[in-house]
């Protein structure tokens, strides 16, 4: 498969359901360029699947599709323990990849059932930007006749918030917009935290969109519960202590990565936010508290 | 057969006096006690109930444990027993069908990987199924008898001579615990009475009997003495999954005394209290009780005009914990979730 195929297939992936999330995309588009891989050898199959993620990566820069792509070459390298056989190993990969999809399309149903119990009646609830996680799990409360009113954040500089507060209104939840500037302002009437992630870092720290940071501790010193949803496969194997830990290549979007002279300049489009400011993650492994991720994730690299 | 119906219908009467007397709340449980009554009814249904395939037995278990627990949802020991016995007998059909001892049950993102398929049904059926849960339960009840002494043996690793120790109420295992580090050392203790059931008065009895040197004090006097003590040792009613407690009320407001003179915070529990439930609906974990105690019904004309409560349980966050000593040694907070994921099965979380 050339890598215009491959770029091609992610993109048509992200175009024809906008509620797939990129890192699905991304695994979806390599299971494909495993499938018409013409390889005869476990290695050459591991240097063209890192051709493909590297590739995939600078079409999107996010952190999503660097763990995606991250998770699906341990799957191979898996697999590829158990099999010595490469034929039979590629067609039991393939199998696995499947139900490996499956499963995860189901993950952010599961997130919803856990979390929508913390969504009590009357609850005042402060998300951030856009994601979709959190939109389902507000749409599982609703389900569950709860009633409570979203305050989200405007988020610049794309606006994603309005786009969330368009979707809230589409299922009759009273959404009020605030700034960015005045999540200081609103912490004191808000009752609980939401947010989505882009990746869980190893320590149980979240990378997501910028001014995640902010808001953490603006509900820590005001000592209001701070929820992050995500899916398993968002666990990335960072370990950033700072900001300036996380890696360039995640803080800006990838047109700006390959056109720009001088990256200080550019604003960047992600935070990192520490554990300790973190109550709970609620995944589709189970609600967990920040320091059992990294055991997640040992169990899965080691 | 009759005799099996009889048996059948008997421990259908047991199980519905439990459920009763638990309801009926009255004279405060000791929490070992319904720990015990809750495994030896398990034991009971294992043995006689009608069941032919591990996966009926589970539903059989989990439709008496959700009777039991729906009973008096603040007595969480009840439904962590019945999440123990599910998860033995999971492992015991597990090691029968030849699965090897490898923790594969639990959801993780390895298993997601490599794992081909969908996961165990539970229905074939093994006749010596029924007698190794019955040795697996007994094995527990033994564990059971022997947690307060398991806590108590690491006392000494806590407490050294010649300082003060806090304690609030009146709590089986923390007088254990001290009882046993009096042999070998000399300090102090400070009881807070804890009103209004004033259990602290009974702990202060008790201890000074052991020749301990002990004060009570009132609530009120908590944060004003606090910086004389140097530890603070509790006992709990039940550890939740985020290594919050529900404790006696009035635990918070000595915990948060003890933050803020950063003095340790310590809380003897056995492992049975932990339970895996999240501090979601906070309505679930209440206990009201009579408010007889804080305002008699003597004062009839002020009864009219007011609204009196009378919480038996607080919530105390895991931020103001240091320690966890149970039967299996001493644990962080934050080490919670694992010492959950090896006593239950995340299906069983919700019964």
């Amino acid at each position: 498969m050339s890598t215009d195929d491959l770029i091609e297939t992610f993109r048509a992936q992200l175009r024809d359901d906008p509620d797939v999330s990129s890192a699905v995309a991304a695994i979806r588009a390599l299971l494909g360029f495993l499938k018409q891989d013409r390889g005869e050898t476990i290695q050459g199959l591991r240097n063209s699947l890192r051709d493909a993620i590297d590739t995939l990566s600078r079409v999107d820069s996010s952190v999503a599709v660097s763990s995606g792509g991250e998770l699906f070459l341990r799957f191979i390298s898996l697999t590829s323990l158990e099999y010595s056989d490469y034929s039979k190993c590629k067609e039991i990969m393939i199998e696995r990849g499947e139900i490996f999809l499956a499963k995860v399309s189901l993950s952010r149903n599961k997130i919803a059932k856990l979390c929508h119990p913390f969504v009590r009646d009357g609850a005042r609830i402060l998300t951030h930007a856009y994601s979709r996680v959190v939109l389902r799990v507000l749409e599982a409360a609703v389900e569950a006749k709860k009633r409570f009113s979203v305050y989200v954040t405007e988020s610049q500089p794309d606006g994603a918030g309005q786009k969330m507060a368009k979707a809230l209104r589409k299922l009759n939840i009273p959404v009020t917009v605030i700034l960015d500037a005045a999540v200081g302002y609103i912490m004191e009437k808000v009752d609980l935290v939401l947010v989505g992630a882009e990746g869980v870092v190893e320590s149980g720290g979240i990378i997501n969109k910028i001014g995640t940071n902010q808001i953490a501790v603006c509900a820590k010193a005001q000592n209001k519960p701070f929820y992050v949803v995500a899916e398993s496969f968002k666990f990335v194997r960072l370990f950033p202590l700072n900001q300036q830990d996380v890696p360039d290549r995640f803080k800006y979007k990838a047109d700006t990565l390959k056109t720009s002279q001088n990256l200080t300049e550019e604003h960047p489009w992600i935070d990192y936010t520490s554990p300790s400011l973190i109550t709970l993650l609620f995944t589709d492994l189970g609600v967990l508290t920040p320091s059992a991720v990294s055991d997640e994730l040992i169990k899965l690299y080691l | 057969m009759p005799g099996a119906a009889e048996r059948g219908s008997e421990l259908s009467e047991q199980i519905e006096a439990f459920a009763a007397r638990l309801r009926r709340g009255g004279e405060r449980p000791r929490s070992e006690d319904t720990a015990r009554q809750t495994l030896s009814l398990l034991r009971k249904i294992v043995g006689n109930g009608r069941w032919s395939r591990a996966g009926e037995l589970m539903d059989l278990i989990r439709t008496e444990g959700q009777r039991m627990t729906a009973a008096q949802p603040s007595e969480t020991t009840v439904g962590n027993m019945v999440r123990r016995v599910l998860k033995v007998i999971r492992e015991e059909y597990g090691r029968l069908h030849g699965r090897s001892e490898e923790s594969d049950q639990q959801e993780s993102l390895h298993k997601l990987l490599t794992s081909g398929g969908l996961s165990e049904d539970f229905r074939t059926p093994y006749p010596s199924l029924r007698a190794n849960v019955i040795e697996a339960i007994n094995e527990m009840l033994i564990e059971l008898e022997g947690t307060t002494d398991n806590i108590a043996m690491q006392a000494l690793e806590h407490i050294h001579s010649n300082e003060v120790i806090m304690t609030i109420g009146y709590s089986r295992t923390v007088e254990a615990f001290l009882k046993e580090a009096a042999r070998k050392r000399k300090f102090q203790v400070i009881v807070a009475e804890c009103a209004p059931f004033c259990q602290g008065h009974e702990m202060a009895v008790r201890l000074s009997k052991e020749n301990i040197e002990t004060t009570v004090m009132s609530d009120a006097a908590i944060f004003a003495v606090m910086s004389r003590v140097n530890k603070v040792i509790i006992g709990t009613k039940t550890i939740l999954a985020n290594g919050a407690l529900i404790a006696v009320s009035g635990t918070h407001t000595l915990a948060l005394a003890a933050k803020h003179h950063s003095t340790p915070l310590i809380v003897c529990a056995p492992m049975f209290k932990l339970s895996p439930q999240f501090p979601n609906e906070e309505d679930s974990f209440h206990k009201f009780v009579s408010p007889q105690e804080v305002l008699p019904f003597t004062e009839g004309e002020i009864l009219a005009k007011i609204n009196v409560h009378c919480p038996v349980f607080d919530y105390v966050p895991p931020e103001l914990i240091t320690l966890f000593i149970s039967n299996i040694g001493g644990n962080a907070p934050s080490y919670i979730y694992r010492l959950m994921s090896e006593l239950y099965h995340p299906d069983d979380y919700e019964l």
